[in-house]
């Protein structure tokens, strides 16, 4: 897909995952997002429509810009956006987050400290730079 | 593989991002793997199905397996039976709350006290199939823990107190002095009875032995909101 062809929101696909308090940095940071800090230009998919094959999920991802935002280094959320053959503009690691914050305790995979919540934010904030910049014609971000 | 090792029910989580049942989902199958069926249960990210290998796709071959889905789309439950095996109880959020879940919330930022209370009553209910499950399957072997089971789904620890000289290690009782902390309880000697109605929920207390818990409950809540 070029992405200069793909329309409406660009989806935002956190991982969720389900073991460690990065699972729930990714998801807090996809709804800050989407609900705060870019509401207009951005959405977010159940990444598990994904694994089922949903065809109207994969339609979607093969249409539209996808960031993902993963918790560990196995990236479920890229991997399968990119196995249903969407197009990735920019992929994030919560774990590299935590380089600038080392010794955090930042919550459990349920709740988080003000300390992840901080994380959440840094995360939110950056990403959406990101996306309002691809939004008004920036140059397309690849991170890996 | 030994046959010794306690058989343990996995438990698979939509988490579906879109909308507030797939919350609801994440936390009732976290707290049930942290508190209400702690060392009985595993669990595994749906996603690693595809993202993962061949240890991560046996999951559900190596447990019997309680999928919970947010919605009737029950991408838990179907994900799990095209990737991994086939799918013992099916679970839905929104038929579970009976649609009474319109006011709760995607964000953990904004959850009140109805998504609490979804929240409990979902997992007691993850909790009741797994005892029926258990129950069915009291004479079967289990295999080896799987390595897909990562280390961050074992129970989380338990707190210890002193009964009786002896240590008795009470599963969960961090979380249940956070739950009771977040719901106001003081931490002074008129909370004894509600720390000991709570604890006695998840844990055995014999009726000679309750002063015993009470005076050791309250020392110990004391010790954990700072006021020893």
């Amino acid at each position: 897909m070029n992405l200069k062809e793909s329309s409406g929101p660009t989806l935002v696909i956190p991982c969720s995952g389900i073991g460690k308090v990065h699972g729930l940095i990714g998801r807090e940071a996809t709804y800050e997002i989407v609900e705060r800090l870019a509401p207009d230009i951005t959405d977010t998919l159940c990444l598990a429509l994904l694994v089922t094959g949903d065809e109207d999920a994969v339609a979607k991802v093969r249409s539209h810009s996808c960031v993902t935002i993963d918790g560990c280094p196995k990236a479920c959320s890229q991997k399968n956006v990119e196995m249903a053959g969407g197009q990735v503009t920019k992929a994030v690691r919560v774990v590299d987050a935590f380089k600038n914050h080392r010794g955090a305790q930042p919550g459990t995979a349920t709740k988080l400290s003000e300390e992840g919540w901080t994380i959440v934010h840094e995360i939110a904030d950056e990403t959406a730079r990101t996306i309002c910049g691809d939004a008004t014609g920036g140059d397309t971000q690849h991170v890996q | 593989m030994s046959n010794e090792q306690t058989l343990k029910v996995g438990v698979i989580s939509c988490s579906g991002e879109e909308i507030a049942e797939g919350t609801i989902s994440r936390l009732a199958t976290r707290r049930v793997l942290d508190l209400l069926r702690p060392g009985q249960t595993v669990t595994i990210c749906l996603p690693l199905f595809l993202a993962g290998g061949q240890e991560e796709r046996d999951f559900a071959r190596r447990h019997p397996t309680i999928a919970v889905d947010g919605c009737s789309k029950l991408c838990a439950k179907r994900g799990t039976e095209m990737h991994s095996g086939p799918v013992n109880v099916s679970l839905v959020v929104s038929e579970i709350l009976n649609g009474e879940c319109a006011e709760c919330s995607r964000s953990a930022k904004s959850q009140s006290e109805v998504d609490k209370e979804a929240v409990w009553r979902v997992s007691e209910r993850i909790a009741a199939e797994i005892d029926a499950l258990l129950a069915q399957n009291s004479q079967a072997e289990c295999g080896e823990e799987s390595e897909a089971a990562c280390a961050c789904t074992r129970p989380v620890p338990g707190g210890n107190l002193e009964i009786g000289g002896r240590t008795v290690t009470v599963a969960g009782l961090p979380l249940i002095f956070e739950h009771l902390a977040e719901s106001g309880l003081a931490a002074d000697d008129s909370s004894v009875g509600k720390l000991l109605e709570t604890v006695r929920i998840y844990h055995p207390i014999e009726p000679d032995e309750e002063q015993e818990y009470k005076s050791s409950l309250i020392e110990a809540y004391k010790l954990y909101r700072g006021k020893p």
